[in-house]
């Protein structure tokens, strides 16, 4: 189960702002869904491996340069001397 | 100041790749206007896949093995979880060592002197983020932050020490001989601006561990931390309750500042980057590294003792940057003098520069053929050493070589004994009085002496005019 | 055949090809009969109209000048709205992305392309492929062409939708668990999902990347192979995929096939509705008449494929979409006047429920305290389920069973409980789990709604699955396309 604090919690790290109505509703399903995959723990993990997708050091890129020539941030995006336009700090 | 602990975290760029760490954008972003040195894999477009520079991975290898860690056969990288705005992901590729997997490095440690060890935590490959700066120039009254992505993806290698540092002069021998391990293995350039950094974490026995971040050369860490240091010791003094926290260093100030934003405890919530595979290095890798790392300070200093006889002050200086013992080495391979050398160069060369400067180096006048010829003109006597200096500084102002300068001005030392005693003999018969004391008072000769000098710029062998005024004084005292 | 628009990819390059007809008057064909049936099907978020009669005209004239137009000559396809296009728009179905343009196009977009063929349109989909019934589209759901009030099943859902209602030869879609073999099934068509790394994920919009594959959604299991012929094989764009030095293995659709052994996976039968399990059973009969042998076997796995294939997907959705803050690229809203967290917060609230359902549990799985329980635990399982599955293909060609468990749905039937959304994906994540290839072929109607059998095959074994869905497509004629 997750508390409705718990939830504005993971609001908050994942930034995105929740409505109380939100809370309401995400409380019941994320429950649901977290108790559903609580399942996980019923499995002994004892002597299981974790296998990973490899790839050999001689395959990986060269290093070496290629501009991009494309435009890449929209003009509406940028502020004075091509820097990106973010909002404050504080 | 008992029962300091000091850690630190290097961040350093590898400014020797061509490109960064996970697209075809350039390393070197420096020389670019804001937001020309990006593509869409750097500025975390959707749907673009972050493609691992292998060069990147062998240089940060390179690192590991310098610094007495162990490379693993495999490794594998993380996304470290965190929403900020120069991340433009908002996550960060990087190492994480857990559950039977390292970074590129672990378990290192390196020798600042003959009873100091200090460990090595890990080595890591990571990408460095974008920069942020404020319309308004601060970032209290902006209206906007401005966000310049070129150096965002650059490949960077953060070396975590243990707290293993106990008074500040620890931690600068440490990141001297640091630079010139970088330099030594030519993957960082550690003269290039924000190429290195370093946040260092204090706590005074029983205190709480203080973190200084934003400290962006190695120069600064010194003086960070005695700062930090005496702030954290006074306030003990005075039982007020050390806080864990994070400060700023202020450069312009020269003191330590609370951090202006709350940076909370973070969960970065770390997994496996899903997009970059498990990097199977192999077994032959750890000797493939062994092969590409040259000389190390350590080895090139001692070599320096035994092969050229220096003291282990001279040669310790001279490692301490690359540069400048390739520059005494380049000026052997011209004329081998190595203690003349190595002196003129520790002496006179570095009180020119001014110190540390030295990683400048070759953007300066003066040449290893310069100073090899200077060296055996000494040798060879052709000059005297006073004028050898007038030379040096010369050639350092000027770059004219000392043969130029030596025929432009005659400094060539006058060695006919005739030549010198005929100036002696006009000085005798200038200076009476001096001439009198002299008989009674050695101390006076030195007076001559100098008046000869003088009268020969300097050129006049300084041992025959002394002997040649004793001579004349014993004359003198004899009739 | 009275249409153009009927064909398929392999008959309207042939008709390009041999000049029966140009490649212009195809593609309007298909762009008239787009705007008859686009206003009851929608399986379009952006059509891409001017481009594709233009494009259609540079492969008119390499035709003329007998120059190579490529295997794919003329064929219009259409993309899912989350596989980059380069200078055409690209939603993932998300107001996040409403207004954003890729710089560059996916490889899978770019090898099509270079085969000659048309990019149609853009294909809805669920938000950033999260969902199983295209309902959780920004832009609205699709229909179901088979009954307009249904569900053509998700996140691929405008891709099956618009293949069977031939809208488009052929299409691409992606699937994560299940999201290109769902809506072929419910849609009577013939969809792959391939081997991990087989097909390039560049450009593909991630959801959950070690899960998903882009795959082709066509109405014959010849239109499959022409596709993934044209599509797969190693990228230097993609590190993941690797695998295949060169290509993977050319496919081809074989006149005899010599009979496999095939094990039907009790586990995914026996929960399923009856009238799936009875169609199963009966196209089941069907590869005995050619000798192949049957087994029914039993997979452990299938009890924590579901739970391990959620926690998983959703810690890479968290961390995969945490870069949309609206800053480089998204939708119109002024940074002036606001903090830096508030904007974030405030414009990432505007992902649809369902994304965001899945980013709040995945930064919950992905939590200090909670990381070993889940989703440690998960990648655990995982890899205890594909050696599980690994060790069948040793003793078996084929795993059997039905594609989706149950039959197409009203729309907004199931809406409204998330969790009931996410068991009916208990068949497909298997294949996404374990990193091996299935197909999903048509085997019949239960009250004129369709019913697909997904057929799974050891790593790069696409061949075998191929040679299996063309026997059972030549023994039992089932509809792909209705009349709307």
């Amino acid at each position: 189960m997750v508390s409705k604090d718990e939830l504005r919690h993971l609001g908050w790290i994942s930034r995105i702002n929740l409505s109380e109505e939100e809370i309401e509703t995400f409380h019941h399903q994320l429950g649901d869904t977290i108790k559903y995959i609580d399942v996980l723990e019923t499995f002994d993990s004892e002597n299981l491996t974790l296998d990973y997708l490899e790839v050999e050091f001689s395959n990986l890129r060269e290093d070496k340069t290629i501009e991009f020539t494309r435009d890449l941030i929209p003009k509406s995006s940028l502020a004075q001397e091509g820097y990106v336009k973010g909002p404050k700090m504080i | 100041m008992g029962n300091i602990l000091i850690g630190l975290e290097i961040h350093c760029q590898l400014t020797s790749l061509k490109s960064k760490l996970f697209c075809f954008c350039h390393e070197d972003y420096r020389s670019f206007k804001p937001n020309s040195n990006i593509c869409p894999i750097c500025c975390g477009f959707p749907g673009t896949l972050p493609l691992l520079n292998q060069k990147a991975v062998e240089h940060a290898a390179m690192i590991s093995n310098a610094l007495g860690s162990k490379i693993p056969e495999k490794i594998m990288f993380y996304r470290k979880n965190y929403f900020y705005p120069d991340l433009p992901k908002n996550f960060q590729i990087t190492q994480y060592n857990s559950y039977g997997l390292t970074s590129i490095g672990s378990a290192g440690s390196v020798c600042i002197s003959d009873s100091k060890t200090i460990r090595i935590r890990r080595v890591q490959l990571e990408e460095d983020p974008g920069r942020l700066s404020y319309d308004s120039g601060n970032i209290h009254n902006s209206n906007h932050t401005l966000i310049d992505y070129n150096r965002s993806g650059v490949a960077l290698v953060e070396i975590v020490t243990e707290p293993d540092f106990t008074e500040p002069k620890e931690v600068r021998y440490f990141l001297n001989k640091l630079s010139s391990i970088l330099e030594h293995l030519g993957v960082c350039d550690t003269a290039l601006e924000g190429a290195v950094r370093c946040d260092a974490n204090v706590s005074l026995k029983g205190g709480e561990r203080i973190e200084i971040k934003n400290v962006n050369s190695f120069r600064e860490v010194e003086k960070a931390l005695t700062y930090e240091i005496s702030r954290q010791t006074s306030l003990s003094t005075r039982n007020i309750r050390i806080n864990s926290e994070t400060r700023h260093w202020d450069e312009q100030r020269k003191i330590t500042r609370i951090a202006r934003t709350k940076e909370e405890e973070q969960d970065y919530r770390y997994f496996p980057e899903p997009d970059i595979p498990l990097v199977m290095l192999g077994k032959d890798f750890y000797t493939h590294i062994e092969k590409l790392v040259p000389e190390l300070p350590d080895e090139r200093l001692s070599r320096f003792k035994s092969k050229y006889t220096l003291s282990d002050h001279v040669a310790n200086i001279l490692i301490n940057s690359k540069k400048l013992a390739d520059f005494f080495e380049s000026c052997l391979k011209i004329y081998y003098s190595p203690v003349e050398i190595a002196n003129w160069l520790v002496n006179d060369l570095l009180a020119l520069i001014g110190g540390e400067e030295t990683v400048i180096l070759d953007k300066l006048k003066i040449e290893p053929k310069h100073m090899a010829e200077l060296a055996k003109l000494v040798d060879e006597k052709k000059i005297s050493r006073s004028n050898a200096k007038q030379i040096f500084t010369e050639v350092f102002r000027t770059g004219q070589t000392p043969s130029e300068l030596l025929s432009s001005t005659d400094y060539s030392q006058i060695n006919d004994e005739n030549l010198i005693a005929n100036a002696v003999d006009l000085v005798f018969s200038s200076e009476k009085s001096a001439v009198e004391d002299a008989k009674v008072n050695s101390g006076a000769i030195n007076f001559l002496v100098g008046k000869v000098m003088k009268m020969t710029k300097g050129r006049a062998d300084p041992k025959i005019v002394t002997q040649l005024i004793n001579v004349k004084l014993a004359q003198l005292g004899n009739s | 055949m009275s249409n153009l628009y009927d064909l398929g990819a392999l008959e309207a390059h042939r008709g390009i090809n041999q000049g029966d007809f140009t490649a212009e008057e195809y593609v309007w064909s298909i762009i008239e009969r787009i705007e008859r049936v686009e206003g009851k099907v929608h399986a379009f978020i952006t059509l891409n109209k001017e481009n594709a009669l233009n494009d259609a005209r540079e492969i008119d004239k390499k035709i003329r000048t007998k120059e190579d137009a490529g295997s794919l000559a003329g064929v219009t396809v259409g993309i899912k709205d989350n596989i980059s296009t380069h200078g055409l728009k690209t939603t993932c179905a998300s107001k996040m992305l409403e207004n954003y343009v890729p710089p560059y196009d996916a490889t899978v977009v770019e090898r099509l392309k270079n085969h000659g063929a048309i990019v149609i349109g853009k294909l809805n989909l669920d938000e950033f492929g999260m969902g199983s019934t295209t309902e959780y589209s920004r832009y609205g759901p699709t229909h179901n062409p088979w009954n307009l009030d249904y569900v053509p099943g998700g996140s691929s859902g405008g891709s099956g939708a618009a293949v069977s209602s031939r809208e488009c030869a052929i299409s691409l879609g992606s699937d994560t668990g299940g999201s290109v073999r769902c809506p072929a099934s419910f849609c009577s068509v013939v969809g792959l999902k391939p081997t991990y790394g087989s097909v390039s994920r560049f450009g593909l919009i991630s959801y959950a990347n070690s899960l998903e594959q882009i795959g082709p959604i066509c109405r014959t299991v010849e239109d499959v192979v022409t596709v993934m012929n044209a599509i797969s094989g190693h990228d230097p764009n993609d590190n993941t995929c690797f695998l295949l030095r060169s290509n993977v293995p050319y496919l081809h659709i074989k006149k005899d096939t010599a009979p496999s052994s095939i094990a039907i996976v009790k586990e995914l039968i026996d929960g399923c509705d009856p009238a799936v399990s009875r169609t199963i059973y009966s196209a089941l009969d069907k590869f005995k008449e050619f000798g192949w042998e049957s087994t029914e076997i039993s997979l452990k796995s299938v009890n924590y494929a579901l739970p391990s294939y959620y926690t998983i997907a959703m810690a890479e959705a968290s961390s995969n979409l945490a870069r949309y803050d609206n800053i480089r690229y998204g939708f119109s809203l002024p940074v002036e006047g606001f903090e830096w967290n508030t904007y974030i917060s405030n414009v990432r609230s505007n992902f649809g429920e369902e994304v965001k359902r899945r980013i709040l549990i995945g930064s919950y799985v992905l939590s200090s305290g909670y990381y070993s329980k889940y989703y440690l635990k998960a990648r655990q399982l995982r890899s205890l389920l594909r050696q599980e599955l690994l060790s069948n293909f040793g003793k078996y060609d084929l795993l059997v069973g039905p594609t989706m468990p149950v039959l197409p749905f009203r729309i907004g039937e199931k809406i409204d409980d998330p969790l009931k959304m996410y068991l009916m994906d208990v068949d497909t994540v298997l294949a996404n789990l374990a990193g091996i290839p299935a197909i999903s072929i048509p085997a019949g109607h239960s009250n004129g709604l369709p019913i697909g059998l997904q057929l799974m095959a050891g790593p790069f074994q696409e061949q075998k699955l191929i040679d299996a869905a063309s026997l059972l497509e030549n023994a039992i004629d089932i509809a792909r396309s209705p009349e709307i």
